[in-house]
């Protein structure tokens, strides 16, 4: 239920975010990007994947080509349907015209449906480097940019940069913890053999936003120390809360550092036997 | 009046099928990412049962519909598919489908890229273990929209590097 919530959520403001005023491009004089915004306004009430919703913004195209918000438009069925040929080209055009305004979406997006680290990096840093501002949060909204930014080195095998990257945002002025930013950081330390700063980390973790995952390696670190009736009561935890799908989740992605069931079963069994003896 | 009632008729046909028309020359299918049954390639047992609202499977809220989740499917993928040697192969393989309202899969199609973003082919050591692997997936569910079982379609993204698969998503 809570999931279905979040879909429909998300759809309605991508709805909303998709309307855009054009008459921000009459009050900069620029005319043709008046029209093509105002043909683009056709799509309005289709399905993102259909046929009217494409051929709308299609026909904005062709009153302005340099509309750069169609190109972006037109992308998201595409890379919604893993057609990484036809999205990365239209983002690139988008890209082109505005970098400002979509190397984060771009980015995020090399990261999320296609789990390319080094690619979503350098459109992050790219972003970084040209504005003055901070530069945000995934399109999801479940990280910061930068936190996000963190998890891709980790993945390209840069732990100690990673752990760099995540503490310095923590503990930036005005930063609120995302979803799952200790939990992350607590697996990073876990991951190196820093066990009592993981444990911190899951322990904040838990403070803002609990998950079976974080249990799980909450778990895991208690085994590290020796603790086994934790290990065994956190991965019961873990179990209990997965089951009532208190977990990490994203439509359309597994996030980095998910646990399924079967996994926290088989950590369940091992942590059984070892506090029987 | 029953000279009006012709007129209007024939106007309504021609305009009907003015509208056809314009939907045939359209270069869209109903969706982006709607895949036609192709008789050269595709099962003839395999079944769509109602195309006009075959969806997306994010649509049911949920991540890949598969029993035992992606777990089961890594699993699968990574048990049984062999790296070829000296294989130098990377980029993106992707395999999208139709599941049908009993949960059977059809229709596959593939599509490669290179770490650029450009489209590419793959050695068939790779591409047909990757394409068998995903014919032989049974456990997609049936997903039920206002009490009726639906369509939907998924896709596979396999991450190949050096030839051996590193990834899966969505």
């Amino acid at each position: 239920m809570k999931n279905i919530f979040c879909f429909l959520l998300s759809c309605f403001f991508s709805q909303v975010i998709f309307s855009q005023n054009c008459n921000a491009y009459l009050y900069y004089g620029d005319t043709l990007q008046y029209e093509a915004c105002v043909i683009a306004e056709k799509r309005a009430g289709n399905y993102q994947f259909s046929r009217a919703y494409q051929e709308a913004l299609d026909e904005a195209l062709e009153k302005c080509d340099y509309f750069s918000h169609a190109y972006r438009h037109k992308s998201v069925a595409y890379l919604k349907s893993g057609d990484f040929l036809t999205w990365k080209r239209l983002m690139d055009k988008a890209v082109e015209l505005d970098p400002a305004e979509f190397l984060q979406y771009r980015g995020w997006c090399r990261y999320q449906f296609f789990r390319d680290y080094q690619g979503a990096i350098d459109d992050i840093e790219r972003l970084d480097s040209l504005v003055n501002y901070d530069i945000g949060f995934s399109q999801n909204g479940d990280y910061h940019l930068h936190i996000a930014r963190g998890l891709w080195y980790k993945a390209l095998g840069q732990k100690d940069k990673a752990i760099e990257i995540i503490e310095t945002q923590l503990a930036a002025e005005n930063h609120s913890p995302g979803l799952y930013d200790y939990l992350h950081l607590g697996v990073l330390y876990l991951e190196i053999n820093e066990i009592d700063e993981a444990i911190h980390a899951f322990n904040k973790q838990t403070e803002n936003y609990p998950y079976a995952e974080n249990q799980f390696y909450l778990g895991l670190a208690q085994k590290a120390k020796g603790n086994f009736d934790a290990y065994l009561n956190h991965l019961q935890n873990a179990k209990a809360m997965y089951l009532k799908r208190e977990r990490m989740f994203d439509v359309y992605s597994i996030p980095l550092d998910k646990i399924y069931l079967q996994e926290i079963e088989a950590e369940l069994e091992e942590a059984r036997s070892m506090t029987e003896h | 009046m029953k000279k009006c009632l012709f007129i209007i008729f024939t106007l309504l046909v021609f305009i009907s099928c003015e509208k056809n028309k314009q939907e045939n020359k359209s270069r869209y299918l109903r969706h982006v990412g709607d895949i036609e049954h192709d008789s050269n390639i595709d099962d003839e047992d395999f079944i769509v049962c109602n195309e006009s609202t075959a969806t997306q499977y994010f649509a049911f809220g949920e991540h890949l519909p598969y029993e035992g989740e992606k777990y089961e499917i890594e699993k699968i993928f990574f048990e049984k598919y062999k790296t070829p040697e000296n294989s130098t192969e990377n980029g993106l393989v992707r395999i999208r489908f139709v599941v049908n309202c009993k949960g059977e899969a059809g229709r596959f199609r593939l599509m490669a890229m290179n770490d650029d973003y450009q489209e590419k082919k793959f050695d068939n050591k790779i591409t047909g273990q990757l394409m068998a692997l995903t014919k032989g997936l049974d456990g997609w569910r049936v997903m039920v929209s206002k009490s009726d079982p639906r369509d939907y379609y998924v896709y596979l993204i396999f991450k190949i590097r050096n030839g051996e698969l590193v990834d899966i998503m969505p």
